[in-house]
């Protein structure tokens, strides 16, 4: 039973740094991305590789995924960012279908369909992290880490200026600011804060293939954003929280068939985000929000 | 009181544009302009609405491409140039419909504009962010918005988004200004403080161009005045010549025949 | 050969593409609504047409007008229930985005509770292909894509152009405000937009679920071509979205003549990414201005 929650609690912290990570482009920059999910999977099959062939350290295949993930957004962005927003989301859906072809195709990287297995434990300094509680742990200080990060980068002149193209594209050129650069700079980022997840993932599960990389993975981690709400830090990791927990909790409901769970599960979430989306825009924090004004008034 | 161009040397030609011209669908927004704006001198561009004005602007910060023409600043062409490029050789704007950084607090909005990396640190390290603090303090000061510094600007009234509008181009360090219709709306009071402001920063030696409707704005600021009908340059002189034209005054006045 | 048989494949598909992309870029051009949901709206209708005529055993005539039925009553009440209200308040692109995906999402798991995940056929002769020449198989299908959606392209062109419903729809494209001083509610307006484009997809829904079936992930794979065919056709331009539609069908089942069919996907997207990057505007596209 505690496996299990922990088990859960694991995939919280994996779906909150790619909420976090997705949050720094949607909410703060404005640039709408449907292909989170790729970098997530980079990620994964990086640090899978490096752990299976190379080192099991920890910050060495996590460095490495990192790495790679923003070297391969910048390269993807340079181009696709000289659209208008509504280009790019079409441009990044582009990429996701792409990317999820590739990652079923080249054997030798991905492992093909059948995707990388015997993935073996991470290691600190030598010392190996194998069991759900210290997973646990980790996974949760993965969290902090990059929640941490982006948090202080956006209250420095980047975060300012991913604002203020977000307000106004126009005003921003007009003084000045290098807008290619800046969101390029904020995709990179996102992209390879995100492959931290993807290596938290594929040492825990010990088993990376293409189905956890794929369009619909992008939009649930969208969903987790928008339902959390985009205005905040905390926002996107509600959102990771609720949306993850849901599963588990609907095994708790009586007399809902099994084979169905995941399908509700998704009713539920289109469901918040379709009335959400009429009645409270700002996500679910806004509620909380509200809260404490009344409090403090 | 403005300075007499007359009895000051001609100081040298900062921006200039030369047969500028943008069709939209056959229309003529801006029909063969020729002006030229030398450096302290303060004109302002007048002219009926939708005679071009702001096209013009958007045409010589580069947020529309010119369809003919060029546009020079100190004698080098940067026709063709991406805004941020022609914003950071020293010419500035502001907008007739604001475009603040709504979500952004005051004191951010204007912070923001001094940063120019694109990287998350500033070059100077802690003692250059200091300074930019405090000449943000500074600026707030004088444009009145010291004790909004933390309020979004969504939240602002209007006369004080009128003021962090222009409190933003203060914080460039722009050799010119554009403002569109900066004053535009403002109650009295406002606009007498507004027009100090301007004043004390003109005493600073900027160079600024203003678009205007207002016509204590032109006389009591500006040295030059270009009338602007239908995409047309029709007059450049000081303000006393062209708005005593009886013909260019019907326009205006919209008694056209 | 094996070329000529694919490329009629392709016509069939890229018929059919034409008719769905069309009715996303109709409603997209003409209301500015980005309705991501108009996959949903093909698999109601695909899925409505099946549950008449394979299950229930009714006329296909009937199955297609309940089809039909389903598919306005979907399209328009979205409209009503979820756009509009959305619009009233904050009408920002990406907020209907969301809730158009979040309708996709439902529809998708609802018709997958209830028929289960896996591809139906309605079974009709009109799939069985017959050996016109040696190695090339045609089934009447081919022809009576072709057909339909000549049909429905000359009725939608001749109702824009020529019906003043028509024109006054085109008119809200351009500017809403001269609709409402000539005595017409933009609001009524783009209802009818989006009943008519909801009954695009239904001949495209029954064709597919007669010919290869459908199942309901394929929404999603029908707002990304919709998508695809509008951005390369030109937004704006209906002519322009159902001829892109052409070509990514017929490009999807050519590729098979060089990669897996694993690939093909990629193959479209491959497309609208070179389009996007290189020729924004589309094919016929009015001119992207900042």
């Amino acid at each position: 039973m505690t496996a299990y929650l922990l088990t859960v609690f694991v995939f919280i912290c994996v779906n909150g740094v790619l909420a976090v990570t997705l949050n720094f482009i949607l909410g703060y920059a404005g640039i709408f991305s449907l292909a989170h999910a790729v970098f997530f999977g980079i990620g994964a099959y990086v640090a899978a590789n490096m752990a299976l062939y190379v080192t099991t350290d920890l910050f060495v295949s996590s460095l490495a995924a990192v790495a790679v993930c923003m070297v391969f957004s910048v390269l993807l962005a340079l181009p696709a960012l000289r659209v208008r927003g509504e280009y790019f989301v079409a441009a990044s859906l582009g990429l996701q279908i792409i990317a999820v072809t590739i990652f079923s195709e080249w054997h030798w990287a991905t492992g093909g369909l059948g995707g990388l297995v015997g993935i073996p434990s991470p290691t600190i300094f030598g010392f190996k992290i194998s069991g759900p509680l210290p997973m646990a742990i980790l996974g949760l200080s993965c969290l902090v880490l990059v929640t941490g990060i982006i948090a202080i980068l956006v209250r420095t002149s980047l975060g300012r200026n991913l604002m203020a193209i977000r307000d106004s594209e126009s005003a921003a050129l007009a003084f000045g600011k290098r807008i290619a650069a800046i969101k390029v700079l904020s995709v990179a980022i996102s992209a390879g804060l995100a492959a931290i997840a993807g290596s938290l993932y594929a040492y825990y599960v010990r088993f990376v293939n293409v189905e956890s990389f794929m369009l619909d993975t992008s939009i649930l981690l969208m969903a987790m954003v928008i339902i959390g709400g985009t205005g905040s830090m905390i926002g996107p990791i509600l959102g990771a929280f609720m949306i993850t927990s849901l599963p588990a909790l609907l095994s708790y409901v009586p007399n809902l068939p099994a084979q169905h769970i995941g399908s509700i599960q998704q009713i539920i979430y289109g469901l918040a985000m379709m009335l959400l989306m009429v009645f409270q825009p700002s996500g679910l924090i806004a509620f909380f929000k509200k809260r404490e004004k009344s409090d403090v008034a | 009181m403005s300075h007499d161009p007359a009895i000051s040397p001609a100081s040298d030609v900062l921006l200039e544009v030369e047969n500028l011209s943008k069709n939209f669908g056959g229309v003529a927004a801006v029909d063969d302009v020729t002006l030229q704006l030398r450096a302290g001198v303060i004109s302002t561009l007048v002219g009926p609405n939708g005679a071009g004005k702001t096209t013009l602007f958007n045409l010589i910060t580069g947020h529309l491409p010119a369809d003919s023409g060029d546009v020079r600043w100190k004698g080098q062409s940067i026709k063709g140039m991406k805004p941020w490029q022609i914003a950071r050789r020293g010419i500035c704007r502001t907008f007739q419909d604001l475009r603040l950084f709504s979500h952004m607090t005051v004191a951010d909005n204007v912070l923001c504009v001094m940063e120019d990396s694109f990287l998350p640190w500033q070059p100077g390290g802690f003692s250059a962010a200091r300074e930019r603090r405090e000449r943000v303090q500074q600026i707030l000061e004088e444009t009145h918005l010291a004790d909004k510094a933390k309020v979004r600007a969504v939240d602002l009234s209007y006369a004080e988004r009128k003021f962090l509008s222009l409190a933003r181009i203060m914080a460039t360090d722009g050799e010119i200004w554009l403002l569109d219709e900066p004053a535009s709306g403002l109650d009295p009071r406002s606009f007498s403080l507004f027009l100090n402001l301007l004043k004390s920063n003109v005493k600073k030696g900027i160079t600024v161009c203003i678009i205007e409707h207002n016509l204590d704005i032109v006389f009591s600021l500006s040295d030059r005045v270009a009338f602007l009908d239908r995409g047309k340059l029709l007059a450049e002189d000081d303000p006393e010549t062209v708005l005593k034209d009886p013909h260019l005054v019907s326009i205006y006045f919209g008694e056209r025949n | 050969m094996l070329l000529l048989q694919l490329t009629l494949n392709g016509v069939q598909t890229g018929m059919l593409y034409a008719l769905i992309a069309a009715g996303f870029s109709l409603i997209f051009g003409m209301t500015k609504i980005f309705h991501a949901a108009h996959g949903a709206t093909f698999v109601i209708a695909s899925y409505a047409f099946y549950h008449l005529y394979e299950l229930s055993g009714l006329h296909w005539t009937i199955a297609t007008i309940g089809a039909g039925v389903a598919a306005v009553i979907f399209g328009a009440g979205l409209y009503l229930l979820l756009y509009r209200p959305i619009q009233r308040s904050e009408a920002s692109f990406f907020t209907v985005f969301i809730a158009a995906f979040g309708a996709v999402v439902v529809v998708q798991n609802v018709v997958s509770i209830i028929y289960g995940r896996g591809f139906v056929v309605a079974q009709t002769t009109l799939s069985s292909a017959s050996e016109i020449l040696p190695g090339l198989y045609l089934s009447p299908l081919v022809w009576i894509s072709v057909l339909v959606a000549v049909l429905f392209f000359a009725a939608i062109s001749l109702f824009l152009n020529k019906t003043n419903m028509g024109i006054s729809i085109r008119a809200l494209a351009d500017n809403p405000e001269l609709v409402r001083t000539f005595g017409m509610n933009p609001n009524r307006l783009s209802l009818y937009v989006f009943i008519i484009g909801s009954i695009l997809a239904v001949p495209a829904g029954i064709i597919t679920t007669i010919s290869v079936g459908v199942s309901p992930a394929v929404g999603h794979h029908v707002v990304m071509i919709s998508l695809a065919a509008t951005i390369v056709g030109g937004i704006g331009s209906l002519t322009g979205a159902a001829i892109a539609g052409v070509i990514l069908g017929v490009a999807e089942n050519v590729a098979l003549y060089w990669v897996g069919s694993q690939w093909t996907e990629a193959v479209t997207f491959a497309i609208l990414l070179l389009f996007i990057i290189l020729r924004p505007s589309g094919i016929f596209g009015r001119a992207i201005t900042n």
